[in-house]
């Protein structure tokens, strides 16, 4: 290793903080105990979080540096991984930690989704490059489960739920990354019933790996004679290596490792370049049986690999909060501001000093704002499954606040991971900008949160385009209606009422711009759209995210006039206050955006428009 | 092999700061303030889990359990949740002696072992060497005492020898003392004895390597914990009265270090280890 940080964990987690959201405001208790979760109660989600937090800091955290510093190399057409990642990857899969949301009937323990995302955050948050390898086998191992014939589920994905095949999607390819239809990935049936498998696929997660006997490729690809465009692609499962039925490796598949990116951040995540059928040797299968269904099949998975992409985005952004949180209270810089004439006064720490805390507040608001955006949607797929074939209008109702919060928790949260990484480095100084301290990893890591798994532009017009007039616009009046439940029953509320003046107001935006979005479609005002989709996704999240700080706050304001007094209700008090004065924080510091965005995107600015290519500039 | 394992939950001796000296009141003894405390398994105990479960299964195969390992705890109700992370951890069974840690001390705890011992006949008691809040270090040897067991104390390795007895390696000043222990006997264990080859013992293969440290709860152990045995004991049903040898006078902080000397010369310095901290 080439500096100071060795493999030293340095990952923490608030599980105070935790256990507030999933028990205090998002009310995990009503599922526990009840089919399908009858099996969980709230000791086995306490000790679940302990120990999965215990083995994310003893074995992930210590590689995160490691991982980052050495990164990965080819070696014989091999990719070989930093050191440890191999031992990591047996140790997780030993402990069952990638099991906990897995169906039982696939040996997992079905826990409620609200349980299992905040498991990952730890296994995310403590080294977000490794957990990357697992993250994508359970998406591919999910494709096959919703998709696959009973044949492919068989011989999948045992194997692939408890790590001994690894699984990656392979949408990309030179000339079709967010064009995903322009893929020119080829499919020719064999007379065997499978594909001979030609293309090459770019920027693959975990493309390769030297823990796993083998890795099952999700490839779209075009079978000859489909139509062109996405709705020709169809979805293929292409082992690393040729396996018979019975899953035993036969030999290599002619899948080659032609390259891995060298990249910003995520360094111990090999992102690999790979050259299916070089040789017209590369057999796939066809996920289920029918052909050209390759793009939804794939939205199966992307829908769960963009949720993970906003756990990725809390995950880290945690971390450095946390790690600025500490090197904040040892630092010591400079005198109180109070005693600024007096050269002799004493030093110190940084924490005291009030652009270092308004940094401080910033960030706790934002990485609790976006956890909170996480954890109901994961509450709402609980609720979804739970009413499921028995409640349609619940389960119906639930189903549509996933759906729109997906594109929310994507984009959103890795936009804010990116500048609260950033901000946390500002509160370190000097020493943050080095490698002595996590905070500029961290920082490099999460850019790609905002880029892949579709760019946050892509989040955006799926938002306006698809999702806000989703079920005839339902899903919207619902989201907007919950929010408008909370205003009227707050309106005076005695510590958060100009809080909740803010939320209104912001709430008003957001329901007039979505009108005049609205408004622009129906005219063919289309252009405007784009310009303006981004900031939209902005405005709705920065709603979405003020309504539930506020709601933790209430909660917290409540249960503080239950707390003993004096030392032994002291924790509980200082960990409420937090969670008001963050809601507090947030809701007179970026609520008050909201309505300015929605003025300045009432003005229908269009000089981005207008301007021509060559009057950016004259080089 | 069937292995009784004493555990006594701790505060969180990296939050030690936090524990408070309550004022004494109404004539009754000083007591430590322990509300607001975060409470964790003693760390030495653990270390004796990881042993007895090493001893009682295949390494290469933990699911399959060969030996059983018995817990106990003394304490109250709230002291389940380290029988069950212990459960967690692999070990078969719990037993919980109701009582409060006030009604307690080491010859009690000791007593009231044996009487346990008698009960649920194992061949070995395997324990921490002591706990980490008051370092007695006193509950092996008493019991072992109160048993007219062997004991061997600070073991650093054990090789189990089928299963009738035990070569030790024991921590002595300068190196390790080998000894070897017919069974039944008490040992009590030092944190080396988690090391890779901390223990060997039939049938897990000589070649095997354990991982360094105690082993981490396993989700479907998590989930099986609760259907494990645990089974509640009173005082009395063990016939052993509650009756404390030691009492608790006062507490005190250690005193406060006193601030270091800046020495300008050698010389100077040399003077002051020879004369005033006599260590030349």
């Amino acid at each position: 290793m080439s500096n100071a940080q060795t493999a030293q964990n340095r990952y923490k987690a608030d599980l105070r903080e935790i256990r507030f959201l999933l028990f205090e405001q998002f009310g995990l208790g009503e599922l526990l105990g009840k089919e399908p979760y009858a099996s969980w109660g709230e000791d086995e989600v306490n000790m679940v979080l302990d120990e999965s937090y215990k083995f994310s800091c003893d074995v992930l955290g210590p590689l995160n540096s490691v991982g980052d510093r050495v990164g990965c190399h080819i070696e014989n057409g091999q990719a070989v991984t930093p050191p440890g990642f191999k031992e990591a990857w047996t140790k997780l899969y030993e402990a069952g930690w990638k099991s906990v949301g897995v169906k039982t009937e696939h040996g997992g323990q079905g826990a409620p989704m609200a349980l299992s995302v905040a498991v990952e955050e730890f296994l995310s948050g403590a080294n977000v490059a490794f957990a990357m390898y697992p993250g994508l086998t359970v998406g591919a191992s999910e494709v096959i489960d919703h998709f696959g014939t009973p044949a492919q589920k068989e011989l999948y994905l045992p194997r692939m739920f408890d790590g001994r095949w690894a699984g990656t999607m392979c949408l990309t390819e030179p000339a079709a990354g967010s064009d995903v239809g322009a893929a020119r990935s080829t499919a020719k049936k064999l007379p065997n019933g499978k594909y001979s498998i030609k293309g090459t696929k770019l920027f693959i997660s975990g493309g390769d790996n030297d823990f796993t006997e083998n890795i099952i490729h999700l490839v779209l690809a075009r079978v000859d004679g489909a139509p062109q465009g996405t709705k020709g692609l169809s979805l293929f499962i292409v082992g690393k290596m040729k396996t018979d039925a019975s899953g035993a490796i036969l030999g290599p598949n002619d899948v080659a490792l032609g390259g891995l990116e060298h990249k910003m951040g995520i360094n111990g995540s090999t992102t690999a370049l790979l050259n299916f059928g070089e040789n017209d040797q590369c057999e796939g299968e066809l996920v289920g049986t029918v052909e050209n269904l390759g793009m939804p099949q794939m939205f199966k998975m992307m829908n769960v690999a963009r949720i993970g992409v906003g756990l990725q985005s809390v995950s880290v952004a945690s971390a450095a909060f946390l790690n600025a949180l500490e090197y904040s209270k040892e630092r010591k810089q400079g005198p109180n501001i109070r005693n600024w004439k007096d050269a002799n006064a004493p030093r110190v720490a940084i924490i005291e000093h009030p652009d270092v805390r308004r940094m401080l507040l910033d960030m706790k608001a934002r990485v609790e704002g976006i956890r909170c955006l996480i954890v109901k949607l994961a509450r709402h797929q609980d609720g979804f499954v739970v009413n499921q074939g028995k409640d349609d209008a619940a389960a119906s109702y639930h189903l549509g606040q996933v759906d729109l919060l997906v594109p929310l928790v994507k984009a959103y949260g890795s936009d804010q991971s990116f500048r609260i990484c950033e901000t946390a480095i500002q509160v370190y100084g000097g020493v943050g900008y080095t490698k002595d301290y996590p905070a500029e990893q961290y920082c490099r890591d999460s850019k790609i949160f905002s880029i892949y798994e579709g760019t946050n532009h892509i989040q955006s017009m799926d938002l306006v385009g698809r999702k806000l007039g989703q079920n005839g616009g339902a899903n919207l009046q619902a989201f907007l209606g919950d929010i408008g439940k909370f205003i009227a029953e707050n309106a005076s509320h005695p510590a958060l009422g100009p809080s909740i003046k803010e939320l209104q107001a912001a709430h008003e935006a957001v329901g007039m711009t979505a009108m005049r979005m609205l408004g622009w479609f129906q005219m063919g005002q289309m252009s405007m759209v784009p310009v303006v989709s981004t900031r939209f996704l902005e405005m709705m999240s920065e709603l979405a995210v003020g309504w539930l700080l506020l709601v933790g706050a209430s909660i917290a304001i409540e249960k503080t006039k239950g707390l003993a007094d004096g030392e032994e209700g002291a924790k509980d008090r200082a960990f409420y206050a937090g969670k008001t004065l963050a809601a507090k924080y947030f809701a007179m510091n970026v609520l008050p955006g909201v309505k300015l965005k929605a003025e300045v995107l009432g003005r229908e600015d269009t000089s981005s428009l207008d301007i021509s290519d060559t009057a950016f500039a004259t080089v | 092999m069937k292995i009784l394992v004493p555990l006594k939950r701790v505060a969180d001796p990296e939050n030690a700061n936090k524990v408070k000296i309550a004022a004494p009141a109404g004539g009754l003894a000083p007591k430590i303030e322990t509300t607001g405390l975060e409470w964790k398994p003693n760390p030495f105990d653990e270390y004796a889990l990881e042993a007895a479960l090493r001893l009682t299964e295949n390494g290469t195969a933990v699911k399959a359990r060969l030996g059983e390992v018995i817990v106990v705890t003394f304490g109250p109700a709230e002291c389940d949740q380290t029988l069950r992370g212990a459960l967690a951890t692999g070990a078969d069974r719990a037993i919980r002696v109701d009582v409060t840690d006030d009604q307690l001390d080491g010859d009690l705890v000791a007593r009231a072992l044996a009487k346990l011992v008698d009960q649920v006949k194992p061949d070995l008691v395997l324990m921490g060497k002591q706990t980490v809040d008051s370092d007695s270090n006193q509950v092996a040897q008493l019991l072992a005492a109160y048993l007219g067991w062997p004991q061997v104390t600070f073991a650093a390795n054990i090789v189990n020898e089928d299963n009738k007895a035990l070569k030790i390696g024991r921590v002595a000043d300068g190196g390790q003392i080998n000894v070897r222990v017919q069974l039944p006997a008490v040992v009590n264990v030092e944190d080396r004895v988690v090391n890779p080859k901390g223990v060997t013992s039939p049938p897990t293969p000589a070649t095997h390597k354990y991982a360094d440290g105690v082993r981490f709860a396993p989700l479907p152990a998590i989930m099986q914990a609760k259907k494990k045995p645990l089974e509640v004991k009173k005082l009395a049903d063990l016939g052993v009265e509650a009756a404390p040898k030691v009492k608790y006078l006062g507490y005190e902080a250690p005193p406060a270090r006193k601030a270091g000397v800046k020495v300008k010369t050698v010389a100077e310095l040399v003077d002051k280890l020879k004369n005033e901290a006599k260590v030349l």
